[in-house]
Formats: C-alpha cells, sequence, structure tokens
C-alpha cells in the first residue's frame, strides 16, 4: 500500500513540477501584488479623503497670513509648537493646512483631467477603431503627432497662450493626455468588432452607436480603468512641475507644486516648507502607481500595453 | 554587431551636429565670479534704467567724477576739477593721457557728444531726465569743456557720478545699435564676451588710467534663482552674490566658506498707488483710498520679522541718507480702525478690490514676502488686491513705462546713486515722467523750485515742505529704505557698497 | 506562452509601444540582394513620407495653439506698441484672410526659419533657439546614456534572474523611482553634492562635472520605465525558440545570454530607446529650470513669462522636428539591422 500511494504521490509530485507549481508560484505573486495593490488604495483612501474633508480636518486658515510666527519648524523641533506640527511658512501660514488644501488642488485637477483624457480619447479611439479608413487614418495620425510631443512641453505651449490658472491647468492636461486611450482603444475596438457577437450583431440589425456602447466598450473597461489611475499619477507630476515653475496655480492658492517652488529657497535653513509637500507628491503618486498596478494584474494580467 | 554599429552611427550623427561644449573657465585664482540675477537688455548704460546696467557701466566705462566711498564725498575721476563760472556756467578741466578701449584718446569731444546724445529727445533715452538741466555743453579745448545750464543747478557735481562717458568717435561712425552690445569705454575692465542672458565675461584694461584691477577676468553669471545662487556662493562657485534675503544670510555665515556684508543702501522701496489716473480710472485717485492704505498696513512689524530688522522706516519716498531727508516726519502708524472709516467717507464702506502688480526680488530681496504680509494688512481693512505676477523687470518696468500696470505695483528706486532728495522726486514723483504715478502741481513746483538754488539751506526748507506734502497727501504706500546685503566668497576681500554699485576692480583676494 | 510570460508583461504609464517587434534571427531569403535593396528602398521612403507627415501635423498643432487659441497680433507684438502697429500687423499676418491662408503664411516663413523676432531681446527668435539647442540635446543624449547605464544591466538581470530578490528590488526601485518627481531629485541632489558635499557645482555649464548631476536626475528618471521594458524583451527574447534549441545543443549558459540572446533583444531595446527620446527631451526641460541649464527648456519657460511668444512657438516646433528626426533614424536603424521590419511584418 505504501509504495502504491507513495508512487501516487510521487507521480503527483513528479506531474505537477514545472507547469503546476510554477502556476501556483505565479498566483501567489499575484497576490502578493494584489495585497501591496490594497494597501496602497488605502493610504490613498485616507489622502482623498483629508482633500475632500479639508474643510474640517485643516486646522487653521491655509491664506491666513502671521508675519510674527513665519518660519516656524515643525511640532518636535527646537522651537516649534503643537499648534502648527509641520511648522509654518515664509509668511507665517500653517504648513499642515496648506498640504491638505494642496492635494485637494492637486487630486481635482488629475481627477478631472483624466476623465477630460479618457472621455476624448476613448470617444476617438472608438470611432477610429470601428470606422476604420481615412478617419481612422486621420485619427491615428494625429495621435502620432501628439505623442511625439512630450506632455510637459505641450503643457506649456497651451499655458503660454492661455496664461496661469486652475481651470487652464486642467484643460491642457487633459488636452495633452487623451492620446494614450486613443491608441489602446482602438487596437482592442479593431480586434473585437471581427468577432463572431458584433457580427451577429450586425446581422440583426444593431445599430453602430449599440454595437459601440453594449458590445465593445464594456470589454475595454478594465484597461482604460487602469490607464485611467496610472495617468492620474502622471498629471500630478505635470500639475506640480507647472506650479513650481509659477505656470499653473498661482499664490497664495496652496499647490504641493508652487509651495515647492516657493520653499525652495529655504531648503537649507527652514527646509520644511519644501520638503513635505514634495514628500506628498512621492508618496501619491507612489500610491496611485502601486494601486494601478494591482488593478491591472487583478482585473487582466493578460494585458498588453 | 550591425546592432551596435547602427546604434553608434545614430548617436554620432546627431552629436555630431552639434557644438563642442565651451570650454572651461578661466582658473580660479585669476577670475573673480559675480552673480546677477537677471541680465541687462543692452550695454549702454544711458539707455536703460536698470540698476544691473548701472553696475556693468561702472566697471567698464568712467565718468567725470566718483564718490569716494569711504568720505561719501565726489571726487575727480575723468575730470579732474571743476568751478561754477557763474550760476548757469560750469568749467570742467579734464584728465590727460586716457584712452578708450579702441585705442582712441579720451578729450573734450567725447564729453560733449556723450551729452548730446543723451540729451536729444529723439533719442529716447531713460537718462535723459537725469540731465534735463543742462542746456549745452561747449569744446574749449581738449581738455575743457563748458556746461550752460538752464538756470542754476545745485546737482550739477553730484550728477557727473551719474553719467557714463562714451567715445565720440563710436557714437559717430558705429552708431546706436552697435552701441546695444559693444561698450567701448575707459574704465577698468573690457568686455570680451556677452552671452545673452547667461553670462559676461570682462578683462583687465591693462592701459588703465586708475589703480590697477586686482583680479584679470570678471565673470558675471546670470543666475535667475536666489536658491542657486546662495548654493553657488557656499560652494564656491561665485565669489559675490547681493540683493541676499535677510533670513538666508544664517545660511551663508555658518557654511564656512562665505560670509554676508551689510550696508545702508539709498534704494528705497515703496508701492506706487495711481493717483495720477494713467492706468485709467482706478480709487487710488481719491486721497482717502490712498491715506486708508498706509494705515492699514503695520510697516514696522514687516521690517521686524519678515526682514530681521534690515531696513530704515521711511516716512515718505525720501532715503535717510539722502540730502534733503526730514526726520521730523513721523511714518504712518497702524490704525486699521482709521483705514477702514476712510474707506467708508470714501464710498467704501465694505471695502474695494484694486489690481495690484507685482514682481521678483531681483533688486529687492524678500519682496514676494513684504508683499505678501502687506496684501494680507490691507485685507483686513477690507482692500482686496488682485495680484499680477510678472516674471522679469524688463517687462515690468516696460509696463509702468507704457502706462500699462496696475493701480497699485511695486516700485524702488536707487536714485542712481545720487544722495540727493532730487534723485527720486524728479523721476519718481512729478507729472509726467514715465515711472512716476503721481501728479501734483503744487509738488512740481517745489521739486523745480529746490533744484533752482544752489543755496543749500533754502533747498533743504524746500526739500521739508515737500516731503510734508506728499506724506500728508499719501501719495504712494510708503516702504522703507533697504539695507544691502552682499554674500561674499572668504577668499576675496569686499565691502558693502552704500551707493549700490559692485565695484569689481577693488575687489582683492584675502590674505592667508 | 505560458502565463509566466503574459504577467511579465507590463504596462508603461507613459505612451509607448503596444508590442515590441519580434526579433527573429533567420534573414527574409529569396530574391537576392536586388530585392532586399529594393525593399530597403521603399521601407525609407514610407518612413519618410510618414516624417513628413508628422511635421506637418506639428506645425498644424503649433499653428493652432498661437493663432486659434489666442489672438496672435496681441501674442506677437510687444505690450507698448501702438494700435497703428496692431493694425499693420493685423495686416501683416493677413488674420482678414481665411485661416488656411494665414497657415500657409506661417508655413512658409517657417521653413526658411522665420519666425519673427523675440521682441524682448530684439532678435530673431529662430536663432535665439538655435543657440541654445545645443545644451539641450547634449543633456538629453547624457541623459540617455545614465538611463542606459543603469536599465541595461539592471532590466537584463532582473529578466534572467526573474522572481528572485534581485528582480523584486529592480522592480520595487523602479517603482519608487517612477513616482519621483524629477525637479523634486535635482533639488536634493544640488543640496547634498554642492553645498554639504561641495563635490559638484550647484549650476551652469561649463565642463564635464556640470553634467554629471543634471544628467543623472534626467536618466534616473526614465530607467524605471526603460528597466522594466528591457526586461521584458529580454524575457521575451529568452523564451524564443533558438534559445532553447541553443540550450539543447548544449551551448554553455553565459553564451547563450550573450552571444544570442543579447544580440537579438538589442532591437526592442533600441525601439525602445528611440521612442522614448520624447520623454526624455520632456524630462530634460524639466532638468534644466531646476540646474539653471543654459538651454531652450529655459529660454522657453522665461519667454513664457516675458510673453515673448515667438520665441515660444519656434522652440515648440524646433524641438518637436529634433523628436520626430530621431525617431525617423531609429526606425531607419532598427530597420537596418532587422529585414523583417522593412516588409511590414
Amino acid at each position: 500500500m505504501t509504495s502504491l500511494s507513495e508512487g501516487k504521490i510521487d507521480l503527483v509530485t513528479l506531474g505537477d513540477t514545472a507547469p503546476a507549481a510554477a502556476r501556483e508560484r505565479a498566483s501567489l505573486r499575484r497576490l502578493g501584488r494584489v495585497r501591496w495593490g490594497l494597501a496602497a488604495g488605502f493610504v490613498l483612501l485616507l489622502i482623498v479623503a483629508s482633500a475632500v474633508f479639508a474643510p474640517w480636518i485643516a486646522p487653521h486658515d491655509p491664506l491666513a497670513v502671521n508675519i510674527r510666527h513665519r518660519l516656524g519648524p515643525p511640532a518636535w523641533m527646537d522651537g516649534g509648537v503643537p499648534a502648527h506640527p509641520l511648522g509654518t511658512d515664509q509668511v507665517g501660514r500653517d504648513l499642515l493646512s496648506r498640504m491638505i488644501y494642496g492635494g485637494r488642488v492637486s487630486l481635482m485637477v488629475g481627477i478631472c483631467s483624466v476623465l477630460m483624457s479618457a472621455s476624448i480619447g476613448v470617444l476617438l479611439g472608438l470611432t477610429a477603431g470601428y470606422f476604420g479608413g481615412s478617419l481612422d487614418w486621420s485619427i491615428m495620425t494625429l495621435v502620432n503627432v501628439m505623442l511625439t510631443f512630450p506632455f510637459v512641453l505641450l503643457a506649456l505651449a497651451v499655458i503660454a497662450v492661455l496664461g496661469p490658472s486652475l481651470v487652464n491647468m486642467i484643460f491642457v492636461l487633459g488636452v495633452a493626455g487623451w492620446p494614450i486611450y486613443a491608441r489602446v482603444v482602438r487596437a482592442e475596438a479593431m480586434a473585437i468588432r471581427e468577432r463572431e457577437f458584433v457580427l451577429a450583431g450586425r446581422a440583426l440589425g444593431m445599430s453602430h452607436l449599440r454595437i459601440i456602447f453594449r458590445q465593445i466598450l464594456p470589454n475595454l473597461t478594465s484597461a482604460i480603468v487602469v490607464i485611467a489611475t496610472l495617468q492620474v499619477a502622471q498629471v500630478i507630476i505635470a500639475e506640480s512641475f507647472l506650479s513650481f515653475l509659477g505656470l499653473g496655480i498661482q499664490p497664495p492658492t496652496p499647490a504641493w507644486g508652487n509651495m515647492l517652488g516657493e520653499g525652495r529657497l529655504y531648503m537649507l535653513n527652514s527646509w520644511w516648507i519644501a520638503t513635505f509637500p514634495g514628500l506628498a507628491i512621492f508618496v501619491t503618486t507612489l500610491m496611485i502607481n502601486l494601486m494601478g498596478n494591482a488593478l491591472r494584474d487583478w482585473l487582466d494580467p493578460h494585458m498588453k500595453l | 554587431m550591425r546592432c551596435v554599429i547602427a546604434f553608434g552611427l545614430a548617436m554620432l550623427v546627431v552629436l555630431g551636429a552639434g557644438l563642442v561644449p565651451p570650454a572651461a573657465a578661466q582658473t580660479k585664482d585669476d577670475t573673480l565670479v559675480y552673480a546677477l540675477q537677471s541680465d541687462v537688455q543692452n550695454w549702454d548704460p544711458p539707455n536703460s534704467v536698470l540698476r544691473e546696467s548701472i553696475i556693468l557701466g561702472y566697471n567698464v566705462f568712467d565718468h567725470l567724477a566718483a564718490r569716494d566711498l569711504k568720505t561719501g564725498k565726489v571726487g575727480p575721476s575723468l575730470a579732474l576739477s571743476w568751478k561754477n563760472l557763474d550760476d548757469t556756467t560750469w568749467e570742467v578741466k579734464l584728465r590727460p593721457n586716457v584712452k578708450f578701449h579702441d585705442g582712441t584718446p579720451f578729450g573734450a569731444k567725447d564729453v560733449k557728444a556723450t551729452f548730446e546724445r543723451v540729451l536729444n529727445p529723439e533719442n529716447k533715452l531713460t537718462a535723459r531726465g537725469n540731465h534735463a538741466k543742462i542746456k549745452s555743453v561747449e569744446v574749449v579745448d581738449d581738455l575743457t569743456v563748458r556746461f550752460k545750464t538752464d538756470g542754476p543747478y545745485p546737482l550739477f557735481v553730484e550728477r557727473l557720478t551719474a553719467q557714463v562717458m562714451q567715445s565720440e568717435k563710436v557714437i559717430r561712425e558705429k552708431g546706436h545699435e552697435w552701441m546695444q552690445e559693444n561698450p567701448i569705454g575707459t574704465g577698468p575692465y573690457k568686455l570680451v564676451r556677452w552671452n545673452k542672458k547667461q553670462e559676461h565675461f570682462l578683462q583687465r584694461n591693462d592701459d588703465y588710467w586708475g589703480p590697477k584691477p586686482a583680479f584679470k577676468y570678471v565673470r558675471i553669471r546670470i543666475i535667475p534663482e536666489q536658491a542657486t545662487q546662495i548654493a553657488e556662493l557656499v560652494s564656491g562657485g561665485v565669489d559675490i552674490i547681493k540683493a541676499v534675503p535677510p533670513d538666508q544670510m544664517d545660511v551663508i555665515n555658518k557654511s564656512g566658506q562665505a560670509r554676508t556684508v551689510t550696508s545702508p543702501i539709498l534704494r528705497t522701496a515703496m508701492i506706487q498707488l495711481d493717483q495720477a489716473g494713467r492706468s485709467g480710472p482706478n480709487p487710488m485717485t481719491d486721497k482717502r483710498v490712498r491715506q486708508a492704505v498706509n494705515y492699514a498696513t503695520d510697516m514696522d512689524g514687516i521690517i521686524k520679522h519678515v526682514l530681521n530688522g534690515l531696513a530704515d522706516r521711511t516716512a515718505t519716498t525720501v532715503n535717510p541718507m539722502a540730502f534733503g531727508y526730514d526726520p521730523s516726519i513721523k511714518p504712518y502708524k497702524q490704525d486699521l480702525a482709521q483705514a477702514k472709516k476712510l474707506l467708508a467717507e470714501a464710498g467704501y464702506p465694505n471695502g474695494l478690490e484694486v489690481g495690484f502688480m507685482r514682481g521678483q526680488p531681483i533688486v529687492e530681496p524678500g519682496l514676494i514676502q513684504t508683499s505678501d504680509a502687506i496684501v494680507a494688512d490691507l485685507a483686513k481693512a477690507g482692500i482686496r488686491t488682485k495680484a499680477r505676477m510678472i516674471g522679469e523687470t524688463g517687462p515690468f518696468t516696460n509696463l509702468v513705462r507704457d502706462s500699462k500696470p496696475d493701480p497699485m505695483f511695486e516700485w524702488s528706486w536707487g536714485y542712481y546713486s545720487i544722495f540727493d532728495a532730487d534723485a527720486i522726486f524728479y523721476d519718481v514723483m512729478t507729472c509726467g515722467q514715465p515711472y512716476s504715478y503721481y501728479c501734483n502741481k503744487a509738488f512740481d513746483d517745489l521739486v523745480f523750485q529746490g533744484r533752482s538754488t544752489l543755496d543749500t539751506k533754502k533747498r533743504a526748507e524746500i526739500y521739508a515742505k515737500a516731503q510734508r506734502m506728499i506724506h500728508d497727501d499719501a501719495a504712494y504706500l510708503f516702504k522703507w529704505g533697504l539695507r544691502g546685503v552682499w554674500g561674499v566668497s572668504n577668499r576675496v576681500d569686499y565691502d558693502a557698497p552704500r551707493d549700490e554699485v559692485d565695484r569689481m576692480w577693488i575687489v582683492t583676494p584675502r590674505k592667508k | 506562452m505560458d502565463r509566466d510570460a503574459a504577467e511579465e508583461v507590463e504596462i508603461s504609464p507613459r505612451p509607448g509601444p503596444l508590442t515590441l517587434p519580434s526579433p527573429q534571427r533567420e534573414r527574409v531569403r529569396g530574391g537576392g540582394p536586388g530585392r532586399a535593396r529594393a525593399v530597403m528602398r521603399r521601407y525609407i521612403a514610407r518612413q519618410l513620407v510618414q516624417f513628413l507627415v508628422v511635421i506637418l501635423g506639428i506645425s498644424i498643432l503649433a499653428f493652432a495653439i498661437l493663432h486659434v487659441l489666442g489672438d496672435p497680433v496681441l501674442l506677437l507684438l510687444p505690450q507698448n506698441a501702438g494700435k497703428e502697429e496692431f493694425e499693420r500687423y493685423r495686416h501683416l499676418l493677413g488674420l482678414d484672410r481665411p485661416l488656411y491662408v494665414q497657415y500657409w503664411k506661417f508655413l512658409s516663413n517657417a521653413v526658411v526659419g522665420n519666425f519673427g523676432k523675440s521682441w524682448y531681446a530684439d532678435t530673431p527668435a529662430f536663432r535665439l533657439v538655435l543657440e541654445r539647442m545645443p545644451p539641450t540635446i547634449y543633456l538629453t543624449f547624457a541623459g540617455l546614456v545614465v538611463a542606459l547605464l543603469i536599465s541595461l544591466p539592471l532590466g537584463i538581470l532582473a529578466a534572467l534572474k526573474r522572481h528572485s530578490w534581485v528582480d523584486n528590488l529592480c522592480t520595487t526601485v523602479a517603482v519608487a523611482g517612477q513616482a519621483t518627481p524629477l525637479f523634486w531629485l535635482g533639488i536634493m541632489m544640488i543640496i547634498v553634492f554642492s553645498v554639504r558635499l561641495k563635490l559638484l557645482p550647484a549650476s551652469g555649464y561649463d565642463s564635464w562635472e556640470n553634467f554629471l548631476m543634471p544628467s543623472f536626475c534626467l536618466g534616473a528618471t526614465l530607467a524605471p520605465i526603460t528597466m522594466r521594458l528591457v526586461r521584458s524583451g529580454v524575457i521575451e527574447v529568452m523564451n524564443m525558440d533558438f534559445i532553447k534549441t541553443a540550450r539543447a545543443k548544449g551551448v554553455a549558459e553565459s553564451r547563450v545570454v550573450i552571444k544570442h540572446a543579447f544580440r537579438n533583444a538589442c532591437i526592442p531595446v533600441i525601439t525602445v530607446i528611440g521612442l522614448q527620446f520624447g520623454q526624455l527631451l520632456g524630462g530634460a526641460i524639466i532638468t534644466e529650470t531646476v540646474f539653471a541649464w543654459p538651454g531652450v527648456a529655459t529660454l522657453t519657460v522665461e519667454s513664457i513669462r516675458n510673453q515673448d511668444f515667438p520665441v515660444v512657438q519656434c522652440a515648440v516646433i524646433l524641438l518637436a522636428l529634433v523628436i520626430v528626426s530621431v525617431n525617423l533614424i531609429v526606425d531607419l536603424a532598427v530597420a537596418f539591422i532587422d529585414p523583417r521590419i522593412r516588409t511590414g511584418a
């Protein structure tokens, strides 16, 4: 009996060496990445919550100038006070409050412009992929042209003409970001439109619009969600760079980018003014990237993007 | 293999298409490195109102007279002596054996050509207002010049320090355009190279008539970011930087590589209020609004907390170091209640909105923070300002010159390094001047009286009266006289200049 | 393809290739050298046409930004120009004519290098931008070299030692690196290396020392994405049949890696590099502003602050031109190596 069971075990073990064990390792890895993603998502939720509930959470008015308490260090350092946990900036405004409100701006720009990019990009991509022909050619040429321009350059050019402001930023970043959606959506649309269920739909007399929105689009949602998530991070960095240059959100409205720009002069003595916003940008972007990667793994690891 | 070849070829093609990066800088020991935050627009000093132009001009050109930094008195430079033959005629004797950088000898004809060019209204040179009282310049002989003035001109001698001497040959043969980029002066250094917006390279004039500069080369680097300037200073990349913000002084002093030197300077800061209505109808044309603006702000607090005490509060636009300053006039003290009352009387019981044009801290350190504090104070009184930031000084001053700023805008004035109240009154506060947004006939009369008599006692009285007038009229939002802070590397010896002019030729290496 | 490989293909958040061209050692046989040359000629011709189309597209985009979004007269003339100047310029630019006529005027001027005068510096915009182009190009290439130095060895190592701690470390560092804002990294480096350690110059453009920090910043920011793409490319190659054949033949592992895998992995890597050049230039723009680098980017930012639009327009177009040209060169180089691409495979 033992030998048989041993043999059986041996067979099982032998048989499962390469593929099954590898598969198991792969699933564990996926699970690990998803766990990271969940943790990142949780932190992100905290950040978003703090931005949404800013007026209730922020200890002070982010615009309240108080020169008597300027350049105050964080609470744990010499000279710091608990009233200003992260210290005060160069005109005495509370840094923590400005960070929280700054998060609002960054997240708002990120989400709004990505929504804009996704809408434009998905629409154009579907059109190009489904209808093909000269429409496809012209849209894809536009995509290629826009992808040639670095994101930053395009944003700079348009801001130069429109002038810096919150609305212009959202517009610029939204317009600069759509090509990636178009390209991906088009490829998928082209692949799906040859599938049987679509052909069946055409045979049944379904209108183009119905086919696009009922049959093709649902298959793309995971791809779109993943790209959108990762693009929010990219947009946040782009917005902070523009604000850092003085071409984005204008002071005194707090934005992580312009706080970094203003605090740069103080890096050698009052380092907290620029360091915390920089950290905020880094952490937020990192969390979004981790969550985006995890989303992609979870939704469809076969995705080739 | 093909892969590598192809890649390598591609790289070579693109790389070869460019120029080679510039050669390494001159050895450090013979080169003095000076940093400027913003570049000049031209090398023609009479054609610029920028402080940078004045500084660069001093190093490449000479003036007829020069200020002794230790005594503060005006002494000879290209002119050896001067005297007034009568109330409206001055005779100036020139220094012999002086040559321009191109070898041409300097003489009376150059003085005449320089002044005539500046005074000609068609040339539209910004320095014209400085010398408007000079009617004509005559050559008596090669080393003697006679000036005729329009009435008595008390500032004649002072103003001799404010006009560089340019070559008659260059003016006649090369013309205005050429002169914008090619300065031919008699000064201690000559311009070797100008990479616009990047750097200037000066070389010692070994035929200079005056004291020989210690450093053979001067490299003037344009470094727009103050943070970078300070980083360069403490890491040894730059020897002298100016306009250091007071809250960064400890960084420099603790670095062990450099130190700060301070001095009160003539530069006076203010916020111009458009009383004259040049930018269009606006609330600042009303005296009560202007007074409210002055009552709303706590200038003493700002000086103490933002500038760490490094400024001298002024009751008007006249600097304490300038002739004619009246210390008996007390500056406005913060009184928010009074401010609100005045606004209500003027018809703004709920406050008002007004545009505020702001710039970069190029010559006025801490400008952004002090203006932020002012904006906050004004808001407490109900005056809500809408800021318009202009990134560079050139466009900023152009907007002011062309009547296109906001009704409030930041302004400071270096007096062209002339220690006299007239040097600010005329250009910045009389009717019709390009950089003046105040127009008051009674005040204008006082200014013209002040510059038309040689009696110093009388002038002092006139100027006292003028100051009281503009103080009570709250002509502008008055701020303070600046204290200049320079960052100086420990490898050189340099004292802070009271007239805000950095003289490269007096900088010497520190003895070990 | 087994699931492991499927997993490893990751998304690039930045725009990149959809798929990497598959390398193969076999040449397209048949037809002889004449046919091969004809195929190559056709490919080059196709690429050139595409190049011209994209350039035209860029010019239209640049034109649209200036002339459609804003009032070009207001933008192109100095602010203190009088009313008559405005009218004269409006007529000169042909703004009373239809849009395509305006575009034609703009294009015909641009082709000869006439982008107007920078009213702030009173010199032709084209000359200003051209003068500042070399430092930007040098910086971009230096950044590319650094990115390659970091990403090639790490990417290959990670691909070969898949799922080991080396791989995980590389991936972690890559993710962290992608999240770091470039301008933040630059500022920190200046503080550490210039101010505290006094090892490197804080700014300027004099000697090779000035290149170190900016190119490292630039390369370090692009390295994560490049590393992941290299890793994917190498993994794909390592799974190819000819590798298995070589192994089965008993070829030593190191030889397999170096001679067979690496050479074939070159192609996707070069393609990736070429496509990343645009991103590199974008990164160079950011790097320049932090290090006061005298390049086109700092000129552009200054010109935006000065509202000096002729310079901004010229800079944007010339930069785009550089990117498109580099893409073209890379495409041609890759086609030179891998004949399958010429036939559109």
